[in-house]
């Protein structure tokens, strides 16, 4: 709690930046810390705008491209900085990361995917000027519930799996939990597809990546040995298998 | 009478089948008006969503006057350049920049809001939102309608911000072929404003509806706006309406005092957020066919044709009291008259070929009225005289010796047996009666009833009748020979055409104390 308090005090300007320190674990001066990319990531579809885009699901009433934006930008492809998680994973059970603050506005939470080990402590925070109603299907200690503006909830995974939060106030609010034991670091990339993971201790991981709840791209083995390591290539987490999105209705 | 009682069946006839025809008018009224209510409720719910789309579409194209300003595009190029912190400096000239465009915008086709955003979904200036103001870290990127801006593609939406929201969104280009440096925006508030404008423009009653509460509401003028708010004990029985939940769009519900609505679920997020809009039109079912007189208005009552139905009046009434004088008035008065004429004296007996119908019998009765008290007080009777009472009894068979024996002797055994068996005082006591054609020249020949002159002898059977009716007693006041006479031809002619004989001698007897007369047919 004392550790909620204090993230109530942050200026929300700064909540964005100091959230990979906080949901990364205490790294120590040797961390070591694996550089890579991915790439394909424009081939990936958030599933909530792609659910939206659908006429079926009725979600406009006219909905038209513009044609001077490239074909290859009108493609509804994540904003991986918030949506694609890359992940360490041990090869041992991993302790209970620090609490780590997930902000719930513009329609969306930052991040919207992100991967813990079981126990870690989530402090949803209503960044919002109207209240929010958040719940986690089939789970009884996250029944929906109101967050005012700047309110905050908490909650926690007792058990591995994936948890998917939906807010009854605003159904295009979707974000995906993934509890696994063996996290040893995340991150998130640029927009570019960089990134960089800070490891505390040394020795072999995997580097997968997760999007929408789910596992993207194949696992990368690393070695770690009190030394940074870039991967060799980037890692592939979509394929191009759709055509550009003509928009319609 | 007969005319009078076919006019009022007539008339019964008539009055049945108009009301009838109220009964089924008013079905017919009640049933056509529902089905009216009812084209006429998805007919504004059609309305109203191509409002709402076409609106949205009208706003999307203004948002091109925010896209094509340069302050907004290079700014948010700049900001989206900038993936972990906003530089703030870019907050002022975009806002600055989003007034200016939004000011110079047609006010029927302004937002009320307008956000600019960078690629990164965070909200770099806006106008019209104070519940964001101070909020440096507010962003819109996660909504698919600024998602799909940002991608190249203009949209529309509808949010639930605490209020509803109409949105649309389009991509902020600096270059073309390039990915868009951000979007911009525009939100409009459905609230009662928004929803009088709709309304005045389709002509439609309109209320929205979110959370199970209505949030905004116009009707036309004489639609009480108040009454809108029954919807909302409606809307959790929208959970059961099939259509509602399939296609958006419920069936007519009716919610009482007349008031029949329609929902419509809104596009958008709101769709799954139960948002929507309520059509209402008002319909008051006739209760009873004298209701088409509370509800018709002057324009109902000038197309009923009031000079026509005025002359059919005037004709019916003039029909109905035609024949009640014809058939009661002018009858009674007469026998009114008439019988004024009798108590005055100055007729003896009711005229009953003067009258018609049920008149006629009551003359007659009158008559037979009078004959019977003047016979019971010893009058005269006035009525015409019963053959038998006058004449006796008529033979079955012509008497033999009317017809074996011409000669008036031969006939006199026969005539005086009455007048022996009741003899009768002076000046015929112990007298034969003289037969009546004894006297009488003999007829020429072969010849008829009224060859021969009866007058002298019928003369001679008078003055003894008169002499035989003293003797009894009876009144001769009044008992003219032509009235005898006329009695006498009449009777004539009914034995000679009975019997076929062509002579009839008349004499006087008595007959129960009373003065009559026997006929006794024979031959010439």
């Amino acid at each position: 709690m004392a550790q909620t308090r204090r993230l109530g005090r942050l200026q929300p300007a700064h909540l964005l930046a100091l959230l990979s320190l906080v949901i990364l674990p205490p790294t120590a001066a040797w961390a070591d810390k694996v550089w890579g990319s991915v790439s394909g990531f424009e081939h990936l579809e958030n599933p909530v705008w792609k659910e939206a885009k659908d006429p079926k699901n009725k979600g406009y009433s006219f909905r038209e491209m513009v044609p001077t934006v490239p074909a290859k930008y009108r493609k509804l492809y994540p904003h991986i900085p918030r949506e694609l998680c890359l992940v360490a994973l041990s090869t041992q059970d991993q302790p209970a990361q620090p609490a780590t603050l997930i902000r719930v506005g513009g329609g969306r939470t930052t991040p919207v995917t992100i991967v813990v080990t079981p126990g870690t402590k989530l402090v949803f925070q209503n960044t919002d000027p109207f209240k929010h109603r958040l719940y986690i299907k089939g789970d009884s200690n996250f029944q929906p519930n109101d967050t005012d503006r700047g309110g905050k909830r908490e909650w926690s995974a007792t058990k591995p799996g994936v948890y998917e939060v939906r807010d009854e106030l605003a159904p295009s609010l979707r974000m995906w939990i993934i509890a696994e034991p063996k996290v040893a670091a995340i991150s998130y990339p640029s927009m570019k597809g960089d990134f960089n993971l800070s490891v505390a201790q040394p020795g072999d991981y995997q580097i997968q990546a997760y999007f929408a709840g789910q596992r993207v791209g194949e696992a990368v083995p690393v070695k770690l040995d009190r030394g940074d390591v870039r991967l060799p290539a980037p890692i592939v987490v979509g394929k191009p298998d759709q055509g550009a999105d003509k928009g319609g209705k | 009478m007969l005319l009078s009682r076919f006019f009022y069946v007539l008339l019964a006839l008539v009055v049945g089948a108009l009301l009838f025809t109220l009964e089924m008018a008013q079905s017919m009224y009640n049933r056509a008006g529902e089905r009216a209510r009812g084209e006429g409720l998805s007919s504004d719910s059609q309305v109203v969503s191509w409002y709402l789309k076409d609106d949205a579409r009208t706003r999307s194209s203004q948002l091109i006057k925010f896209a094509l300003d340069g302050d907004i595009a290079r700014n948010l190029q700049k900001a989206s350049a900038s993936e972990s912190v906003l530089d703030e400096k870019l907050r002022d000239p975009v806002t600055a920049a989003l007034k200016k465009v939004h000011q110079e915008m047609p006010p029927d086709e302004a937002f009320d809001a307008v956000f600019a955003v960078d690629q990164h979904g965070r909200v770099v200036g806006q106008v019209g939102y104070p519940q964001a103001n101070g909020m440096s870290d507010f962003e819109l990127g996660g909504y698919p309608v600024v998602a799909d801006a940002l991608h190249g593609f203009i949209r529309d939406d509808t949010l639930v911000w605490g209020r509803i929201y109409r949105v649309v969104g389009r991509p902020v280009e600096v270059e073309a072929g390039q990915l868009p440096a951000g979007a911009v925006i525009g939100a409009r508030v459905l609230d009662d404003q928004f929803a009088r404008e709709l309304s005045e423009r389709t002509g439609a009653a309109v209320a929205f509806y979110v959370n199970g509460s209505r949030t905004a509401a116009g009707a036309p003028e004489g639609f009480q706006t108040s009454s809108l708010d029954q919807i909302v004990s409606d809307l959790g029985a929208l959970r059961g309406d099939a259509d509602y939940q399939d296609k958006g769009r419920s069936s007519v519900r009716e919610l009482g005092e007349g008031l029949s609505v329609q929902y419509t679920r809104l596009p958008g997020e709101a769709y799954e957020l139960g948002a929507g809009f309520a059509v209402a039109r008002q319909f008051q079912k006739l209760p009873s066919p004298q209701a088409f007189y509370n509800r018709a208005d002057d324009k109902d009552k000038a197309a009923a044709h009031p000079i026509i139905l005025l002359a059919v009046v005037v004709g019916l009434l003039a029909i109905g009291l035609g024949m009640t004088y014809l058939e009661h008035t002018r009858p009674l008065r007469i026998f009114h008259q008439e019988v004024a004429r009798l108590a005055g004296g100055q007729s003896d007996q009711m005229h009953p070929s003067k009258f018609a119908g049920a008149f006629r019998k009551l003359a007659a009765e009158v008559n037979e009225g009078i004959d019977k008290v003047a016979a019971a007080t010893g009058g005269r009777s006035r009525r015409a005289t019963n053959l038998e009472d006058v004449l006796g009894e008529l033979p079955a068979q012509p008497m033999m010796a009317a017809f074996a024996v011409p000669d008036v002797t031969a006939g006199i055994p026969a005539a005086s047996a009455p007048l022996a068996a009741s003899p009768l005082p002076s000046p015929v006591i112990g007298q034969r009666p003289v037969a009546p054609g004894r006297n009488l020249p003999k007829p020429p020949g072969q010849a008829a009833v009224s060859a021969p002159d009866p007058e002298a002898e019928w003369r001679v059977i008078y003055s003894q009748f008169v002499a035989t009716k003293q003797q009894c007693g009876e009144v001769i006041e009044g008992f003219t020979y032509e009235k005898f006479r006329t009695t006498l031809v009449k009777n004539r002619d009914a034995i000679v055409a009975r019997h076929g004989v062509t002579q009839v001698k008349f004499s006087v007897y008595v007959k129960d104390g009373k003065a009559a007369v026997k006929a006794s047919p024979g031959r010439a």
